[in-house]
């Protein structure tokens, strides 16, 4: 699955959460971050990746999402990294 | 040994809530518990508890102690099991930290001598974080909580099936805590 494409799943996701930014949706790259750019509050974020974790059908460690950075990219490569695991 | 228990039923709170003092720790007894569904957990409040309080235990240490039973104890047994680690060994990785709570309503007062349970349910368990909503009743004196909810249910707790020797006092909403590790104490 390409960078882009795990992106734009991620921007489906951010849609359905009502606390976060939309406006900044229209515009995410890589270096978008979760708090700081789109001001979602850090008590979503596990929810957030339990439904990233549905949508991509994947599992996470607990210790990954403990290590888990702000920005988009650090969710992109998580994603990935994960996949790889299978 | 937490690791050996099906339940807490039977297990002291302060077995399994470690970081929490005699004085900090808000649980007299676990009274069921079904580690994936909820938990019912007495308390009855101290001279210490209502020191400098009008005789009275205070809301901030009503939404405590619902957060020590439903949030603290499930997910902290959980932990146990899915580590495989006895309380002190998870407490030396994690610290369990108290995230926020939703709409909280105070119906009644509890005073020093009165006890209480807490009841609540878990909404969502993932990544050692928990969210839950509960009940806080007084209880009638000369209830026996052990003889009383020998036999209750899942469906009675998902539906707060209590008999009327149960007064409600307080509603939690969203109570969401969640296990960290150590060295992030004080981080984000």
């Amino acid at each position: 699955m390409e960078r882009q494409e795990i992106i734009n799943g991620l921007v489906e996701i951010l849609r359905t959460v009502r606390t976060v930014n939309q406006e900044k949706l229209n515009s995410v790259t890589e270096e978008t971050d979760f708090i700081s750019d789109l001001k979602t509050p850090s008590t979503e974020m596990i929810n957030i990746v339990a439904k990233i974790e549905q949508k991509f059908d994947l599992e996470f460690d607990d210790d990954d999402i403990d290590d888990l950075g702000s920005k988009i990219k650090d969710t992109v490569n998580l994603i990935i990294k994960t996949q790889e695991k299978g | 040994m937490i690791l050996d228990k099906e339940n807490l039923t039977g297990v002291h709170p302060s077995d399994l809530m470690i970081h929490h003092g005699p004085t900090k720790l808000l649980l007299d007894k676990y009274h069921w518990h079904s580690p994936k569904i909820g938990i019912v957990a007495s308390y009855s409040p101290k001279s210490r508890d209502v020191e400098d309080h009008f005789g009275l235990f205070r809301g901030v240490d009503q939404i405590e102690s619902c957060a020590q039973a439903i949030a603290g104890s499930c997910n902290g047994f959980l932990e146990c099991k899915k580590e495989g680690l006895e309380p002190l060994e998870l407490g030396e990785k994690f610290f369990p930290r108290f995230i926020s709570i939703g709409q909280v309503i105070f119906h009644n007062y509890l005073e020093e001598g009165d006890t209480f349970i807490n009841i609540g349910y878990i909404k969502f368990c993932k990544f050692r974080q928990i969210v839950s909503d509960g009940r806080i009743y007084k209880v009638a004196k000369g209830i026996d909580l052990d003889e009383y909810f020998r036999h209750f249910t899942e469906k009675q707790l998902m539906e707060y099936d209590l008999s009327t020797d149960f007064t409600l006092v307080a509603e939690l909403f969203d109570v969401t805590g969640r296990g960290i590790k150590k060295e992030r104490l004080n981080q984000k």
